[in-house]
């Protein structure tokens, strides 16, 4: 274990309030109706392959990916279709939700149940792929990217470093870190089974100082199981950590450039929570239909903190019934962690793979305060991690300056938070700038939409014939 | 479930305000708010009380008369400027003086521009500077009254800076001034309690180093150079360092957020450039000092230095 690192730009240190983190994973029971998001990954919704009235298994494939970047839906129970309709999910956006009458808890075949650990790794690559692919498993650090495209890079470009994030930088979560403390051999060899499919880079675990005991179960488990090429690193306690970006810088110091993905310098990040998916996806044919979840808040007393093992498509209202009901002065409910997470105007929403959380913040903790005038202090762009001026963007987005906004990076703004939590005039400055960000990068598609037109009259007039294939890969995909 | 709030993340706030940052200023000040206090006795604190009140009142009646808005005294900036104004000024200046300086301050140099964070100019040295043009015999009368502990010799008439361009500096102990500095402004008595309060003010993160740092290394360098020199028409570093308006004005006033820039490079240049002009004023100027006169004309550049210089991005070279 080497010395603790952490990223160069930015950053902010809110208290992080890992309340729940001696409350032991439990598993929920089940509840009498699912409803299943069609959306649950990032691109494209999936589409459902089961009819109302069809009988299907836990584990059972019920849609398929609607696009290349899609994912396969699994049905989390057994049970009766009984309808295939839009819902709200927790923004109150509808989406197409399979809902699924619960009988018993039957699951499909070839899915093992048992606890017993597979070590060995298989050999074939493109088996890997395929169990990733059609297990539908996806990223579980917040932005739920399909897995199976991360693991396989692009013709030409090379991992070099397969990070895993348990950095869990977010206040008040603590599902990651009770999966390292519980089931962190699991997590240790979905590394591994990414290592082997990306071709044998090197793999780094990234845990923040603040969480030791999982430091300890995850060291434990890398020299125990003794694959080549991991190790834990600690990193400091700094949001946000677990960003993508920042986590390259802190861990390879190297920095992903505006617009390119993170395998562009040899990286590839995956959450832990996503290697456990891998690792039970790949060595034990189980799809994602499960994932963890943290109930707590500022309003919660810690006896009524869970950490719940949850299958997708639960009502949250459901859950937060289990967990005893919505405390009485919780003023904001937030799925995720309160940096980022979003607050949820619909509690009969249900649980996706990507759920982590059911935060309860009371009104003093999460009111904002009215904005007074920007004092200039600077501490908006001390904080932002990608190097920005939130105060500039602000001023910019106000003239309307797209051009300014663009030559200012709007466009390379990751939401993280930072400028408006540190702003001590209370300006709402994430606001403003997710608006800008939204006039750069529309700005630059335009811009390349109009030369990609202009290439292909170019090439329709010309009478030679293009190859089609290639351009497939270089699809971006920009959250 | 009732009333929900859903607005957008972060869901969040770090425990900071303008109101806290300004108070965080009002402690660190308050050490040699007490030393001049207690060696300058009634005057001093009646120059204060003047000060702040009259900076205050002022813009609670401008917000409310003129400009129509809610106030906004309530984020303690308009104290802030009253002490540094006061600190500015000797202990023995007219009361009625003291509100015109703050008239000029406040109704001014802040309230004129669209108050908190839109001034070009730092308020309080810009009524300072007012008040120095237009009433130069009552803010250079450095007679010392009686304090309630009696200075260790009460010397009077004229400060150590004053002395020195007269040619007349008889005498100087680096270590007596840095600890006691009787007849000068409030904001001179006492380098180690300023700062006391600077350091105060860099464990709360309130203000950043570079500003001050840079100030004072551009001021050692020069006055090493040229005392090197000349040692005998040209005062030392320590002296520099030591003396006026230097570490009030370089660590209060030049890192006032609103008049200084915004970036760490663009502070860094901000601090040089202020050192450099306040060694041109101290050594060729027509004053004995020219901390004020500096920090304002860089005060001038600062929109400059906020589009020239800019943070270190991620990812772009």
């Amino acid at each position: 274990m080497s010395s603790k690192i952490t990223f160069s730009i930015g950053g902010v240190h809110p208290d992080d309030a890992k309340l729940a983190r001696a409350c032991a994973t439990e598993v929920l029971p089940l509840p009498e109706v699912v409803y299943v998001s069609m959306a649950q990954h990032l691109g494209a919704p999936a589409k459902p392959v089961v009819s109302v009235g069809d009988y299907v298994k836990a584990g059972q494939v019920i849609a398929e990916p609607g696009g290349f970047i899609s994912a396969f839906v699994h049905s989390p129970v057994s049970g009766t279709v009984k309808s295939i309709a839009p819902r709200k999910d927790l923004a109150g956006n509808s989406v197409t939700h399979v809902e699924i009458a619960v009988e018993g808890d039957e699951w499909a075949e070839g899915i093992d149940l048992s606890d017993t650990l597979v070590t060995e790794i298989p050999e074939d690559r493109q088996f890997i792929l395929d169990r990733v692919k059609n297990n539908g498993v996806v990223g579980l650090g917040g932005a739920t990217f399909p897995a199976h495209v991360k693991l396989n890079p692009a013709p030409g470009s090379k991992a070099e470093c397969l990070i895993l994030n348990g950095a869990e930088c977010e206040p008040y979560l603590t599902s990651d870190y009770r999966i390292m403390v519980e089931r962190p051999k699991e997590i240790v060899i979905g590394a591994a089974i990414m290592q082997k499919v990306l071709g044998g880079c090197r793999c780094v675990i990234g845990i923040e100082e603040n969480k030791p005991e999982a430091i300890k179960s995850m060291s434990e488990a890398v020299a125990s199981l003794g694959y080549p090429d991991i190790r834990v690193q600690v990193l400091k306690k700094r949001y946000p950590q677990g960003g993508e970006k920042q986590l390259i810088d802190a861990v390879m110091h190297r920095q992903v450039g505006s617009g390119a993905l993170p395998i562009s310098v040899g990286a590839v990040v995956q959450n832990v929570a996503t290697s456990l998916a891998v690792y039970e996806a790949v060595q034990k044919n189980k799809p994602l239909v499960t994932n963890t979840l943290t109930i707590t808040g500022d309003c919660l007393p810690v006896e009524k903190m869970h950490n719940y093992l949850f299958r997708i498509g639960m009502p949250l209202s459901y859950i937060a019934e289990v967990a005893g009901g919505v405390p009485q002065d919780a003023a904001k409910i937030i799925s995720g962690g309160p940096m980022m997470g979003r607050a949820i105007s619909n509690l009969d929403a249900c649980t996706v793979k990507g759920s982590s959380s059911l935060l309860y913040l009371s009104e003093s903790r999460t009111r904002r305060k009215s904005a007074s005038a920007c004092i200039r202090c600077g501490r908006c762009s001390d904080a932002c991690p990608m190097g920005l001026e939130p105060f500039l963007l602000n001023r910019l987005y106000k003239a309307g300056d797209v051009e300014g906004l663009e030559q200012a990076s709007a466009q390379d703004c990751i939401e993280c938070g930072c400028c408006l939590y540190s702003c001590p005039a209370y300006i709402p400055l994430l606001d403003y700038v997710r608006q800008a960000k939204g006039m750069a990068l529309g700005a630059i598609r335009a811009r390349a939409a109009a030369a990609k037109a202009a290439a292909e009259a170019a090439k329709a007039a010309a009478p030679t014939p293009a190859p089609a294939e290639a351009a497939k890969n270089n699809e971006k995909i920009s959250k | 479930m009732g009333t929900m709030i859903v607005s957008p993340n972060p869901h969040i706030h770090a425990p900071v305000s303008t109101k806290s940052l300004m108070r965080d200023v009002v402690i660190a000040l308050l050490p040699a708010v007490i030393v001049s206090i207690l060696f300058y006795g009634w005057s001093e604190l009646l120059v204060l009380g003047v000060s702040v009140a009259s900076c205050v009142l002022l813009e609670w009646a401008i917000t409310k008369w003129l400009l129509k808005k809610p106030s906004t005294i309530g984020d303690l900036s308009a104290v802030v400027t009253g002490l540094l104004l006061a600190m500015n000024l000797p202990c023995t200046t007219p009361w009625w003086i003291v509100f015109i300086g703050a008239v000029v301050a406040i109704g001014v140099a802040k309230m004129t521009f669209g108050g908190i964070g839109q001034n070009v100019f730092n308020p309080a040295i810009t009524g300072r500077v007012f008040l120095l043009i237009s009433f130069p015999q009552q803010m250079t009368d450095w007679t010392v009254p009686g304090g309630f502990i009696k200075g260790v010799d009460a010397v009077s008439g004229s400060t150590l800076l004053g002395q020195a361009k007269l040619g007349q500096l008889i005498d100087f102990n680096a270590l007596d001034t840095f600890f006691l500095n009787i007849g000068g402004s409030a904001g001179e008595i006492s380098a180690l309690a300023l700062l006391l309060g600077f350091g105060y003010l860099l464990v709360r993160r309130v203000v950043k180093i570079w500003v001050p740092l840079s100030i004072f290394a551009t001021v050692a360098v020069i006055s090493g150079i040229f005392h090197a020199i000349d040692p005998v028409a040209f005062t030392g570093p320590l002296f520099n360092l030591l003396t006026g308006g230097m570490i009030l004005g370089a660590c209060f006033m030049a890192t006032d957020y609103v008049t200084s820039p915004m970036s760490t490079w663009g502070g860094v240049i901000y601090g040089i450039g202020i050192g450099l002009i306040v060694m041109m004023i101290r050594y060729f100027g027509a004053y004995p000092e020219g901390m004020s006169f500096a920090i304002l004309l860089m005060n001038m550049v600062v929109p400059l230095l906020n589009r020239w210089f800019h943070q270190r991005k991620y990812g772009r070279a």
